[in-house]
């Protein structure tokens, strides 16, 4: 379960580039990004954010089944936790964090929707 | 490497007491050093690649030095580096005990070898440390890399069991295309919610979806989400409406009123990926900042982070080199910021220079970097632009359509250094804009594509494809069909082109340099080089800028800057006039700082023999440079402005003194030639042409606009509905004083409606309509010869002046007093014309408004109550009394002279009024004779003022046909666009027209010329581009064509069906009844018995319905 941002409109939201989740910066420092923490450690770290978040996202999504939801399953987030989601996300993930996502072979997919196969 | 961390946070949480020594730096060190172990251990079971154990002491050593600089050390831990530690390199992870600690080396090893690239911070360094040469530079890449990787472990170790779940990319391999949706998923339902709630909306649903979670009633939606690009909607994912309906009830903001639409299953997948027209930037173009002391300027991306939310801009600062207190330089940030507070002007473009800041704001304020790099305020600027960062919401990235200008401002700093700037990236925007600008005959070029250099003439335009017939290639002569797109228009040097957008607009010119994106013309107004682009330029025959006319001023005319200065236009900028004054400076001015136009036309100066020198004499000057010219307009007999076309500087426009000018050609007046003192002169009885010096009274008073003193009602804008009196014009702005609130606003005629004494409202500039009542018309026609006589009716009598014989006894009793008029009539055309004017006021039995000349305060007035005058009128012909006196009362008050040369004196500007009329040496005298202001004023000024009289039924008709040559003044004429026309346009399947000019104009080599066809096609475009349509010949095939070309077919049989294009029956289609010459007898089909007669200018001919 993420945390839901309390401010709907608020500039500062920010859309995570790997899992497209929504939360406010504070929310990722403090708890991290409750899909892809494992690998992108936000948590505690406001540069690390600034790289692997971003406010240049589009479409809001409020994932709340997951599991059984198309539209999870159709923006990939099906497996993530509960929360709002960002349904187009510009920008990529810092090389290191691709070039390690290569190494555990999974496919790095962008967020803005540019491979669509 | 991160495969094992899931494992490892598993360990801790069972290692209990090692959570508990958290803080304890000595615990955390062991606590990682087991779980390290482990971890390994699994590593090895996995049959993971080898390990580099064998190196590890050679390692060991190099490490301990590293070690030093690191950080503080125990004791300790000093001790246990001696013994051996691959660990060491974790700071704050060293492990007291040995063992553990050579397990930990190992998994590093281990980790090395199985992540082979360099972002496994262990094994890289592992490496690193053994290739001693490549140690620095990699080392510290890699160090850095380190940081979130170590933290994370500090972190993992610290939360033991809460870190993250693992990340697996869930379906990250699954293409798309499996993931949409099958009749088993669940529906998505589109919801109506309120434009700019969505988002909210969005939110609200997922919180009240936790909210109601464990209560009776959870909410059974899947899923919710909202798109930027479609407002107004949001979509639910459920299994049924009436699950969405109860999700979405009582939210703010949403219309379930408006119903709960199934999305069908094909349009799911769209919902989520239409995207926005992507807007990229990249480094090099062009943006402009939307907001802010910056708003609108042109700005130059340099570059773009990465994430592409901020780019890095260069443009021109606007620095305060005026700041309003002295303080502003010392005190706080807050205070500074305070002042460029919007809506207080914001300072001009200038780039930055050094010496000019500082001199305002102190030397301190700038920090100066190495090279031309300084800091003020804050901000970085480099070579005089500033260079700041913005976030990308707040550029506007598209319509950029930079000026050739603006990019020349950021070309001015670089030249002689590399050309940053490149105008390929604009003209390529240029080009893609291209497309609505091009029309049929332009020269094209193709720029990309198969057909790529292939130039032609445009012979159609057909929505994006644009048909072209190719020149000077193999295929010459072949029509192509071409993406509008991918051509560009072609010029070449000798090319006689105009402007047609853009701040040249207007001007025409020879093109004598081409470059790729960029042509350049020697204007033929101002002789100077203008550069614009190609799409804002058509190549025109006509010459000279057809931008004469700037609100009511136009080129060379006379006009007041201030109390003492005047100056002549000599060029009209798109919306300024560069003016050439009396004393021979050239200004830029506005039109709202002409404070009005002065008539010279009648104003008569002194040249150096002491002959008269009047406007358009051909004259030189005998001392100076001796420069020759014709003489535009005189001021206070002392000035003189030229003109003479062979000057190229301020466009042939000088000014000298009329003392040192003789005249060029002998003169015709010579015979009058007389001592400047000759009295007679002034003796106003005895006035003769030529003669006349008028100390007049109300020299420099322009022609006074006739709507001052109207009353009048604001119908538009903030002031609506209030009542008030033009105080002042000046252009179509009045100064109303309004009657509530004794205010004085400024505001456009367009917004006043003229307030009749009975309530009733009207366009200020209302007439009758120039069309009488058809049948009544035509016997209005009547040559202007016939003066009163009873020959036009009462109401129709062209003016008496035309003829001045043949005169009633009241105007024979005028006689008395030199009649400025007769003498003028004989020697301006224009008279003549203004002869006619009345005419349409002869209707005015219909123009209340005119007639009610009491509405109008002062002259009219008077000229009411003179009412001998009008009686005396009323003598010359009965209808007159009515129809003059109303029509222009400005003539009346010329009856009640007429009758008492007495009364004349007490008009309310009887200078004016003095036989100087005629020959006017004070340019003033014209004007404030009342009715100078009605109609005549105008006429006699020039054919050009004669549009000033604002009599537009008048106007549209009248200029072209100027003087004398205009017997038929009311020849009705289709209006330029008639074809346009919302009332024309339904029929245009079925007008005939004909092609009419094209020999003259070469178009085609008049191949078409006679033709006759119909139109099937064809819109109204903006003003400026040639208007075509497609036309269907009865002979040959549909093509486009220039609807300047094409002409309405007349009816010429009875029986005939026609549209009625112009006049009062417009839009409507008639049967031809009966004929008589140009006069035809129509009616309706349906009403045969309801007839009208129509000139046969109004009447086009049709095709039947069927063809």
């Amino acid at each position: 379960m993420a945390t839901i941002p309390a401010q709907a409109r608020s500039k500062q939201l920010r859309a995570c580039l790997l899992c497209s989740i929504i939360q406010v910066p504070a929310d990722f420092r403090k708890n991290g990004c409750p899909n892809c923490e494992e690998i992108l450690q936000l948590k505690g770290n406001p540069e690390r954010i600034a790289n692997c978040t971003t406010t240049f996202f589009e479409g809001v999504i409020s994932v709340i089944d997951p599991d059984s939801s198309w539209v999870a399953r159709w923006q990939r987030t099906s497996k993530y936790a509960r929360g709002m989601y960002a349904v187009r996300v510009k920008g990529r993930i810092p090389e290191d964090i691709e070039a390690d996502l290569e190494n555990r072979g999974i496919r790095y997919r962008q967020r803005d929707q540019t491979d669509q196969d | 490497m991160a495969d094992y961390e899931d494992d490892r946070m598993n360990e801790y949480d069972d290692e209990e007491e090692y959570g508990q020594n958290d803080r304890d730096d000595e615990g955390s060190r062991k606590k990682k050093g087991k779980g390290r172990a482990e971890e390994d251990d699994e590593d090895q079971e996995e049959g993971n690649p080898g390990r580099y154990g064998g190196d590890d002491d050679e390692e060991e050593e190099e490490e301990e030095e590293e070690e030093e600089d690191v950080g503080p050390k125990g004791a300790k831990r000093r001790k246990h580096r001696h013994k051996r530690s691959a660990v060491s390199r974790f700071i704050d992870l060293e492990a007291e005990v040995s063992d553990e600690d050579e397990e930990e080396e190992e998994e590093d090893d281990d980790a090395g070898a199985f992540i082979d690239t360099f972002d496994d911070d262990d094994a890289a360094e592992d490496i690193s440390r053994r290739h001693h040469a490549m140690l620095d530079s990699r080392r510290q890449f890699e160090e850095e890399d380190k940081s979130p990787e170590q933290i994370a472990r500090d972190l993992s170790k610290r939360y033991g069991g809460r870190a993250a779940l693992r990340y697996t990319g869930d379906l990250n391999d699954v293409p798309q295309r499996l993931l949409m949706p099958s009749v088993h998923d669940p529906s998505l339902w589109q919801v109506r919610v309120k434009a700019g709630r969505e988002r909210d909306i969005i939110f609200s649903l997922m919180r009240k979806s936790i909210d109601m979670e464990y209560t009776a009633h959870p909410l059974s939606i899947l899923s919710a989400f909202q798109r930027d690009s479609l407002p107004g909607m949001i979509y639910v994912e459920a299994r049924s409406a009436k699950q969405v309906q109860q999700a979405v009830q009582g939210l703010v903001g949403v219309y379930i009123s408006r119903g709960i639409q199934l999305v069908p299953i094909e349009e799911m997948a769209s919902l989520l990926t239409i995207k926005k027209q992507e807007q990229t930037v990249q480094e090099g173009t062009w943006v402009r900042i939307k907001r802010g002391k910056y708003a609108g300027d042109l700005a130059q991306v340099m570059d773009v982070t990465e994430n592409g939310e901020d780019v890095g801009l260069r443009f021109v600062p606007r620095i305060d080199l005026t700041p309003r207190d002295e303080n502003a330089m010392d005190v706080t940030k807050k205070r500074k910021k305070a002042i460029v507070v919007p809506g207080s002007a914001r300072p001009p473009q200038k780039l930055f220079n050094f010496e000019e800041v500082t001199k305002i704001w102190g030397r301190k304020s700038v920090h100066h970097k190495r090279g031309n790099i300084y800091i003020f305020q804050n901000d970085t600027y480099r070579d005089g632009f500033i260079e700041k960062d913005f976030k990308i919401s707040a550029l506007g990235l598209e319509d950029v359509n930079p000026t050739l200008d603006e990019i020349s401002q950021f070309m001015r700093k670089q030249e002689g250094m590399e050309q940053v700037v490149d105008l390929s990236i604009i003209a390529e925007a240029s080009k893609k804009a291209a497309i609505g600008v091009l029309q049929p005959g332009d020269h094209i070029e193709v720029f990309e594509g198969e057909q790529t250099g292939v130039h032609g003439i445009v012979e159609e335009i057909n929505g994006d494809i644009v048909t072209i017939t190719a020149m000077g290639t193999d295929i010459e002569g072949q029509k192509v069909d071409l993406q509008a797109r991918s051509v560009k228009k072609r010029f070449k040097p000798g090319d006689h082109v105009k402007v047609m957008t853009g701040q040249n607009a207007g001007e025409t010119g020879l093109v004598f340099s081409v470059t790729d994106t960029v042509v350049t013309f020697i204007s033929d107004m101002t002789m100077q080089e203008v550069s614009v682009f190609p799409k804002d330029l058509r190549e025109a025959a006509e010459v000279g800028s057809s931008t004469n006319t700037v609100g009511n001023y136009e080129l060379h005319d006379l006009v007041q800057l201030d109390a003492q200065t005047v100056g002549v236009i000599f060029k009209t900028e798109r919306d300024s006039f560069r003016v050439l004054d009396q004393n021979g400076q050239v200004r830029l001015v506005q039109p709202h700082q002409i404070s009005m136009r002065r008539d010279s036309s009648r104003a008569i100066a002194t040249d150096s023999e002491g002959h008269e020198l009047r406007v358009n004499d051909s004259v030189k000057e005998v001392d100076g440079e001796a420069r020759k010219g014709r003489v535009l307009h005189t001021h206070q007999s002392f000035f003189a402005f030229l003109h003479n076309r062979d000057i190229t500087e301020n466009g042939g426009v000088f000014v000298t003194r009329a003392r040192s000018l003789v005249s060029q050609a002998p003169k015709s007046n010579t015979a009058f030639k007389a001592p400047a003192a000759d009295l007679s002169k002034m003796n106003p009885a005895l006035a003769q042409p030529g003669g006349g010096m008028v100390g007049s009274g109300a020299m420099g008073r322009g022609p006074r606009d006739r709507h001052i003193g109207l009353t009048v009602t604001v119908v538009k804008g903030p002031n609506k509905g209030y009542v008030g009196r033009i105080k002042d014009t000046n252009g179509n702005i009045a100064r109303v004083e309004l009657l509530s609130g004794n205010k004085v606003i400024s505001i456009d005629k367009e917004k006043l409606r003229k307030m009749l004494p009975d309530g009733k409202l009207e366009s200020l500039d209302h007439r009758a309509p120039w069309g009488a009542p058809p049948g009544g018309y035509p016997s209005s026609m009547g040559p202007p010869s016939g003066g009163r006589t009873p020959f036009g009716g009462s109401s129709k009598t062209p003016n008496p002046y035309a003829v001045g014989d043949g005169r009633t006894p009241a105007w024979n009793a005028a006689s008395r007093t030199p009649n400025p008029y007769a003498d003028n009539s004989g020697k301006t055309p224009a008279w003549n014309a203004s002869s006619r004017t009345p005419n349409p006021y002869a209707d005015s039995g219909k123009t209340p408004a005119w007639s009610a000349s009491s509405r109008t305060p002062n002259p009219y007035a008077q000229s009411g109550s003179g009412g001998g005058g009008g009686s005396g009128w009323g003598g010359a012909t009965p209808g007159r009394n009515q129809t003059w006196g109303g029509a222009t009362p400005g003539r009346s008050a010329w009856g009640n002279d007429a009758d008492t040369w007495g009364s004349w004196n007490s008009a309310p500007t009887p200078a004016a009024q003095t036989p100087g009329f005629g020959m006017g040496q004070t340019p003033a005298d014209s004007a404030p004779t009342p009715g100078a202001m009605q109609t005549p004023a105008a006429v006699w000024g020039s054919g050009g003022g004669y549009s000033s009289a604002a009599t537009p039924g008048v106007s549209s008709g009248y200029p072209q046909t100027p003087g004398p040559s205009s017997d038929d003044p009311a020849a009705p004429s289709l209006e330029k666009d008639w074809l346009f026309d919302s009332a024309i346009m339904p029929y245009h399947h079925r007008i005939k027209v004909e092609v009419e000019g094209t020999k003259s104009a070469h178009y085609y080599g008049g191949e078409f010329e006679g033709r006759r066809g119909r139109i099937t096609a064809g819109t109204k475009v903006p003003a400026g581009f040639e208007q075509t349509c497609t036309v269907l010949f009865e002979i040959g095939d549909a093509r486009s064509f220039p609807t300047r070309f094409l002409a309405p077919v007349h009816p010429t049989e009875t029986q005939e069906e026609i549209l009625v294009a112009g006049g009062t029956h417009k839009g409507k289609i008639m049967v031809v009844r009966e004929r008589d010459d140009d006069l035809f007898t129509v009616s309706t089909k349906e009403m045969p018995g309801q007839v009208w007669e129509i000139r046969k200018e109004y009447l086009v001919s049709l095709y039947d319905e069927q063809l």
